[in-house]
């Protein structure tokens, strides 16, 4: 039904564009136009859809919180709690579409049948309207399109408005996501004290886990501290960038100043090849094939090594990130403009010394900038330690040891089954919303440092 | 006396030929300006005398480029000797982004030149005279060169240049980006440098070749058209080309 009337619409407006232009084709005949004929056309089936459309949008938000109301009202006298009156109006629901199956009494069957009258005389109601809604639209459009109105402006008009929508869904969307963090994050901390969170040095939220009943408060305070986990993962972050700074900036280097075109056009794609492999490649390739290389070799020089170590994780991290810096300090070395590498060279420097001596400090903003990306990247990345690093948090600072993540502790968390409303369930989101401020702050002071190199020289 | 002699230089990019057949004269411790519409040859026959056309890939040098009996063109030559020798000021003045101290002071880091703090201070501080630029900045050096203006700027660079003391100097069109005060500024340096150094310079500006230079050579598609004293090139010149382009028929 919806999908058919959408459609509908949709159609309308292209046939209304046609349309619209093939008028101002015929009005040109006579008199002067006021804008290019398919602004006409634009006119017509910006009219013809967009008001429409947000009827259409505004019915389908409201329609059934209405049509609850109707339903509920039968029951206002019985004193019921919020979740019981949900849980009827679900089961009205289900049983109006034939899914129900539990126990039907004479009252949910009588809801049931308003139900499916209310959806009907609502249905209906909405067809009418929006035609009517088209109708009116279209007919008060083509009088201006007929009255040779001014075109051009209000389809301007129009299209500032459609990209205004387009922006401000993205900001709702983003907004929504840190509330919902943010609220939920909240309630966890309403069971677990702030200051156990951030400074507790345990963490093991399964032995919180009571069957039918509240956890202990004792046993709570003891098994969410977050330290170990943002320990681990500045630990394996920290392993990554090991990996990953000095064979990405040395080989951007080489990209940029040293390769010829030949090898720069084959390299670079190839490198950037690393960037594209999907992560959960890597995570496997660190868990069954680096681990336990790392574990042999500790092993055989007399080191006791767990097969899920830091060391694999993070080393693995570091080649998955590589492309990341190398890619970007390539470009920010590629900006320093050619007149400084002339300078130096005319000054009798050798590539070595100009790229040590002018071209690195100068592209150096860019390169910390592409550095504390990289950085933000390895603290969000996943799969990786999920498979590689182990679920145990340790607080260990010794890379051959297993220890965890926000991220992979995030994952145990919430797979399986898990209650809402459980504080280890609700630890997800305050693990989330602190991982969260964390990359936000490593991302502003990146993109502030690399905004600076930039205005230093356009 | 001669410090450069030039002979049938060709200059090509990839297949396109830049330069013909170029031979020229520079005399020891002179101006000599090289005129020419855009794209005649004349920066990249000045590109030659310093071998800055290493840098593009695609450039191949022919002929003989003789500074006093050293061969220029020739692949055994060490060219950061020769860039101590030959300095260069370009079109757009370039300092790095560093301070006004450590701009001046990289080429002396860079060939070992100063013994100690006290010799380098000294080098950055004759260089900073010698480019009339001392009394605007002694009391900033430890300020970035960029935040210099563009004629304090173009200065720095001469000063960079010069503070290795090099026998010769070339500047790209120096003056093309500075408006006219400054422009004179650096004419009046040309005028003092050349007591101790030769200096070749490219321009767009006829009048600035004029005013600085004693010899002038007129470049048109590639080829030397005539080379003479600069007297002699704008009041007399032998070629009909050249009249012509002097006084603004074509170019």
């Amino acid at each position: 039904m919806n999908l058919i009337l959408v459609t509908f619409i949709i159609l309308l407006a292209f046939t209304s564009y046609y349309f619209g232009r093939k008028k101002a084709l015929v009005i040109q005949s006579s008199q002067r136009l006021t804008a290019l004929p398919k602004f006409y056309g634009y006119y017509l089936a910006a009219w013809c859809a967009a008001p429409a459309l947000i009827i259409f949008v505004l019915w389908s938000v409201f329609e059934p919180s209405i049509v609850k109301t109707f339903i509920l009202q039968d029951y206002t006298d019985q004193n019921l709690t919020k979740n019981e009156l949900q849980l009827i109006y679900t089961k009205v629901k289900a049983l109006a579409v034939g899914t129900y199956t539990g126990n039907i009494t004479n009252f949910l069957d009588e809801s049931a049948n308003k139900y499916i009258q209310l959806k009907g005389i609502a249905n209906s109601a909405k067809v009418a309207i929006i035609l009517a809604i088209l109708i009116f639209s279209l007919s008060f459009a083509y009088r201006s399109v007929q009255k040779n109105d001014r075109m051009r402006e209000p389809v301007e008009i129009f299209l500032k408005w459609v990209l205004f929508v387009a922006s401000l869904g993205a900001v709702l969307v983003t907004i929504g996501i840190i509330f919902s963090l943010l609220f939920e994050a909240i309630r966890f901390f309403q069971a677990v004290k702030i200051f156990d969170f951030i400074f507790g040095t345990h963490w093991y939220p399964a032995k919180t886990f009571v069957r039918d009943g509240q956890p202990d408060p004792e046993l709570m305070k003891d098994a969410f501290g977050a330290v170990p986990l943002f320990a681990g993962t500045f630990f394996i972050a920290f392993i990554a960038m090991c990996v990953a700074i000095p064979i990405g900036l040395l080989s951007g280097i080489y990209l940029s100043e040293y390769a010829g075109r030949g090898v720069r056009k084959y390299a670079k794609p190839i490198i950037e090849i690393l960037a594209g492999i999907p992560t959960v490649v890597y995570g496997f390739f660190a868990a069954l094939t680096v681990g336990p290389f790392v574990k042999e070799i500790g092993n055989a020089m007399g080191l006791e090594v767990s097969s899920e170590s830091a060391l694999a994780a993070g080393a693995v991290m570091g080649v998955m990130i590589i492309p990341f810096i190398s890619s970007l300090s390539d470009d920010v070395i590629t900006a320093v403009p050619q007149n400084l590498r002339d300078g130096s060279y005319a000054m009798g420097a050798t590539k070595s010394e100009t790229v040590k001596k002018v071209i690195f400090p100068a592209a150096l903003p860019g390169i910390v900038g592409s550095i504390l990306l990289a950085v933000s990247r390895a603290v969000g990345e996943t799969m990786i330690v999920v498979m590689a690093s182990g679920l145990a948090a340790n607080l260990t600072m010794n890379p051959l040891e297993s220890t965890s993540t926000i991220t992979a502790q995030i994952v145990v968390i919430l797979i399986g089954d898990q209650q809402f409303g459980d504080p280890k369930t609700q630890s997800a989101f305050a693990l989330g919303i602190s991982l969260f401020i964390v990359t936000l702050f490593l991302n502003v002071i990146a993109l502030s440092v690399v905004k600076r190199y930039r205005e230093k020289y356009e | 006396m001669s410090k450069i002699i030039a002979e049938n230089v060709n200059v090509y990019y990839g297949s396109k030929q830049a330069l013909f057949d170029v031979s020229i004269d520079i005399a020891e411790k002179e101006v000599t300006a090289l005129i020419g519409p855009s794209g005649c040859g004349k920066s990249t026959f000045l590109r030659c005398l310093n071998r800055m056309n290493d840098v593009i890939d695609i450039c191949r040098v022919e002929g003989s480029i003789k500074m006093d009996d050293l061969e220029l063109n020739s692949r055994k030559l060490d060219v950061v000797r020769l860039r101590e020798n030959v300095g260069m000021v370009f079109q757009k003045p370039n300092p790095f982004p560093k301070t006004i101290y450590e701009n001046v002071a990289y080429g002396p880091t860079i060939h070992g030149i100063a013994q100690s703090k006290e010799e380098m201070d000294q080098i950055v501080e004759t260089s900073l005279k010698k480019a009339a630029l001392w009394n605007e900045v002694k009391d900033r050096l430890d300020e970035i060169g960029t935040g210099l203006s563009g004629g304090q700027q173009q200065r720095l660079c001469i000063a960079r240049a010069i503070s290795v003391s090099p026998e010769v100097i070339l500047m790209d069109e120096p003056c093309s980006a500075l408006d006219p005060i400054a422009t004179a500024q650096i004419e009046e340096l040309i005028d003092d440098l050349k007591k101790e150094v030769t200096i070749v310079i490219v321009t767009h500006s006829m009048s600035q070749a004029a005013r600085v230079s004693q010899k002038t050579g007129f470049f048109h598609l590639g080829k030397l058209i005539e080379f003479g004293s600069t007297e002699k090139i704008f009041k007399n010149p032998d070629k009909q080309q050249t009249q012509d382009y002097i006084t603004g028929r074509f170019g």
